[in-house]
């Protein structure tokens, strides 16, 4: 990728459907067996009407959708986000990147992240990545 | 009851992960990522690592384990019951491979106390074999006041 150009305001845009066993692959292999990710009684008693995805799922969707992008993960340098709206099964996530800053071979992407209604799941999410 | 902000400066670990590289696959999987540098012996073999490396995001594994001693620290009794995570920042050094030994220690970073929750960050800084620092992380967790 050393002949790549990245420029200011380029975009990508990516989606993941959050099929039904979702949270079961994630819980066996993060190792986050918080039962509102996997008991849909557990999740309807505490208010979130069943269960809902791991955050950190949803981010490295994310994280994905930017390393699909850049074609090398070890370029990805950094990864943030607020987590703002649970992301429930058969949700789906839409990644939309926009390249906000550039210096160099180094680049910021403000990213939002919205599931089907439009509903923003994470803010504030960058990313920085160096190739 | 809120968090006591005394505990800021607080440490956890060091916890020690050794990376295998099925696990590494199979949480690749889990996130439906198939990007061969994580799945595909023959591509990474071919690619600039040379050999399989770990999705970035596997941090959630190594450095999450901190959260456990975290959580149940009866110091500073978090009411589990109430917590969600906040928010999440990673910063990658260096990538992470299979048969690495990833040693993890957390500091409690910051304790904000709102009016309705408190906000709670813990700080991990996890290094490899080599003592190389691999990852950086920030998990900013959020605990409502009932």
């Amino acid at each position: 990728m050393a002949d790549r150009q990245i420029k200011l305001g380029d975009t990508f845009t990516a989606q993941e459907v959050v099929d039904r066993y979702r949270t079961v692959y994630y819980a066996g292999a993060s190792g986050d067996f918080n039962p509102i990710h996997i008991d849909p009684e557990f999740g309807k008693l505490v208010g979130l009407g069943g269960v809902i995805l791991h955050g950190l799922c949803t981010l490295g969707f994310v994280a994905k959708s930017v390393t699909d992008w850049s074609g090398d993960p070890g370029a990805l340098k950094r990864l943030k986000c607020r987590f703002a709206a649970p992301v429930h099964l058969e949700d789906t996530v839409t990644t939309e990147a926009k390249v906000s800053k550039v210096e160099g071979s180094k680049a910021q992407l403000d990213i939002r992240v919205t599931n089907q209604d439009g509903v923003e799941v994470l803010t504030m999410t960058q990313a920085d990545i160096s190739l | 009851m809120s968090v006591d902000a005394r505990f800021i400066g607080k440490t956890y670990g060091p916890l020690v992960y050794e990376v295998g590289k099925e696990k590494l696959k199979e949480y690749a999987r889990a996130i439906k990522n198939e990007d061969p540098h994580y799945l595909d012996d023959e591509f990474a073999k071919g690619s600039k690592y040379g050999g399989l490396i770990a999705p970035p995001t596997f941090a959630v594994v190594y450095a999450g384990m901190l959260a456990e001693p975290f959580f149940l620290d009866p110091e500073l009794n978090l009411n589990m019951a109430m917590i969600v995570h906040g928010e999440q920042e990673f910063e990658f050094l260096q990538v992470v491979r299979p048969g690495d030994t990833i040693t993890s220690e957390g500091v409690i970073a910051d304790i904000r106390n709102k009016e309705k929750l408190d906000a709670v960050t813990l700080e991990g800084t996890s290094r490899n074999q080599k003592g190389e620092v691999v990852c950086k992380s920030r998990f900013t967790f959020v605990i409502r006041k009932g």
